[in-house]
């Protein structure tokens, strides 16, 4: 099995079942998992900060929703995640790809690279870095977590994890 | 017609259904004229009531309506685009556009000089769109689009600025707006 596919095994086991993203070149495999899959609801979105209000909307209705992003796109949640998920207590699973890890190639991606981690700590979203697939069990601790508590939880995928062998 | 007697209008024509609002006054306004569990205020996301109604349709079988301002849904434009492509027949936009971010001190917005938010909803795939400006129109309007269950639709409402006196904040925390939401929707 691909990175991929281990990856969305565990969110299935976890019962994710409602899906927005915006691409990134990392999540390529995941998004057409996501487009070919009857079991879940899916759709893109323009911009991550509509992705977390249809996300909320979901999760008012009983649904278990996920965000798949680039780390960048973290940038453009931050005032729906205090003010969206923190106020009314929302939990959504952030899946990020995380650009300018180690093995980035452009150069450009490592400012927000950097900024994630600190970004994602000072508003209070659980950040967890899953760097194999040999970690995944991380991810389906941190979703339980995140349901339970109903607090939002980050997980960064850098380039060691999708490069990462079968 | 202000934006509240605009919201008084429509809320005549909900019955059961689910109705997101818009952040500051306009939730303010609402709660006053009719508060009911199948309200959820959108106290802090500008733009995002609209997204929020999209995930609530997407999701369970209520029709759910949103009340927008034009200011809000010019940040988030883009969710037209999301709601064009999802189609959901439970969903109803009502944009009330009173050329004015009217929670700051109605400043002009966008819809006073430059920007047709009827326009940009058609050109985002949503067939059903109206425009409505006169107070008398708006009650059966909504009757009729909500007994019609083929949404996506969008209502833009234009109004005169302004505001009645004594509107207050909303005696209710996030938790127990969401919480009732939540309940009322049954999930
Ligand atoms: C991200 C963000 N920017 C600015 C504000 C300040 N703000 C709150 S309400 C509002 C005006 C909203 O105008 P509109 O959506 O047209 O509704 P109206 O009050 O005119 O009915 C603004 C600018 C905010 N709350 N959040």
């Amino acid at each position: 099995m691909t990175p991929t596919e281990q990856l969305y095994e565990r969110l299935r086991a976890q019962k994710i079942d409602f899906f927005v993203s915006v691409p990134c070149k990392l999540l390529a495999e995941l998004i057409e998992r996501l487009e070919e899959d009857p079991d879940i609801t899916y759709t893109p979105v323009t911009r991550e900060e509509e992705g977390l209000g249809i996300l909320a909307g979901a999760y008012m209705a009983g649904k278990r929703p996920a965000l798949v992003m680039q780390n960048s796109g973290f940038g453009n949640t931050i005032n729906a995640v205090c003010s969206l998920l923190s106020y009314f207590k929302i939990p959504v699973v952030f899946l990020t790809s995380h650009r300018g890890s180690e093995g980035e190639p452009v150069e450009a991606q490592r400012v927000m690279g950097d900024a994630v981690k600190p970004l994602m700590a000072a508003v209070a979203v659980d950040c967890i870095e899953v760097a194999s697939t040999a970690e995944l069990d991380r991810v389906e601790e941190g979703i339980a977590r995140a349901f339970e508590t109903q607090n939002p939880v980050g997980f960064l995928f850098p380039f060691s994890f999708w490069e990462g062998g079968e | 017609m202000r934006r509240f007697e605009a919201t008084k209008r429509v809320m005549e024509a909900i019955t059961d259904e689910l109705v997101v609002c818009n952040i500051g006054h306009p939730a303010q306004e609402l709660f006053v004229i009719r508060d009911r569990p199948e309200n959820f205020y959108m106290l802090g996301s500008m733009g995002l009531a609209s997204s929020i109604g999209l995930g609530l349709a997407m999701s369970q079988d209520k029709k759910v309506v949103v009340l927008e301002g034009d200011g809000a849904v010019a940040m988030n434009m883009g969710t037209l685009a999301t709601i064009g492509l999802v189609r959901p027949a439970n969903y109803l936009l009502i944009i009330i556009d009173n050329e004015r971010y009217g929670s700051t001190g109605f400043q002009p917005s966008f819809t006073a000089s430059n920007l047709r938010l009827d326009a940009v909803a058609e050109a985002c795939g949503v067939e059903r769109v109206t425009l409505i400006d006169t107070e008398a129109r708006i009650t059966p309007a909504v009757e009729r689009a909500l007994g019609a269950n083929e949404g996506p639709q969008v209502m833009v409402i234009k109004t005169e600025t302004g505001m009645p006196d004594g509107i207050g904040v909303i005696p209710m925390d996030g938790l127990g707006i969401r919480d009732r939401f939540m309940r009322a929707i049954g999930a």
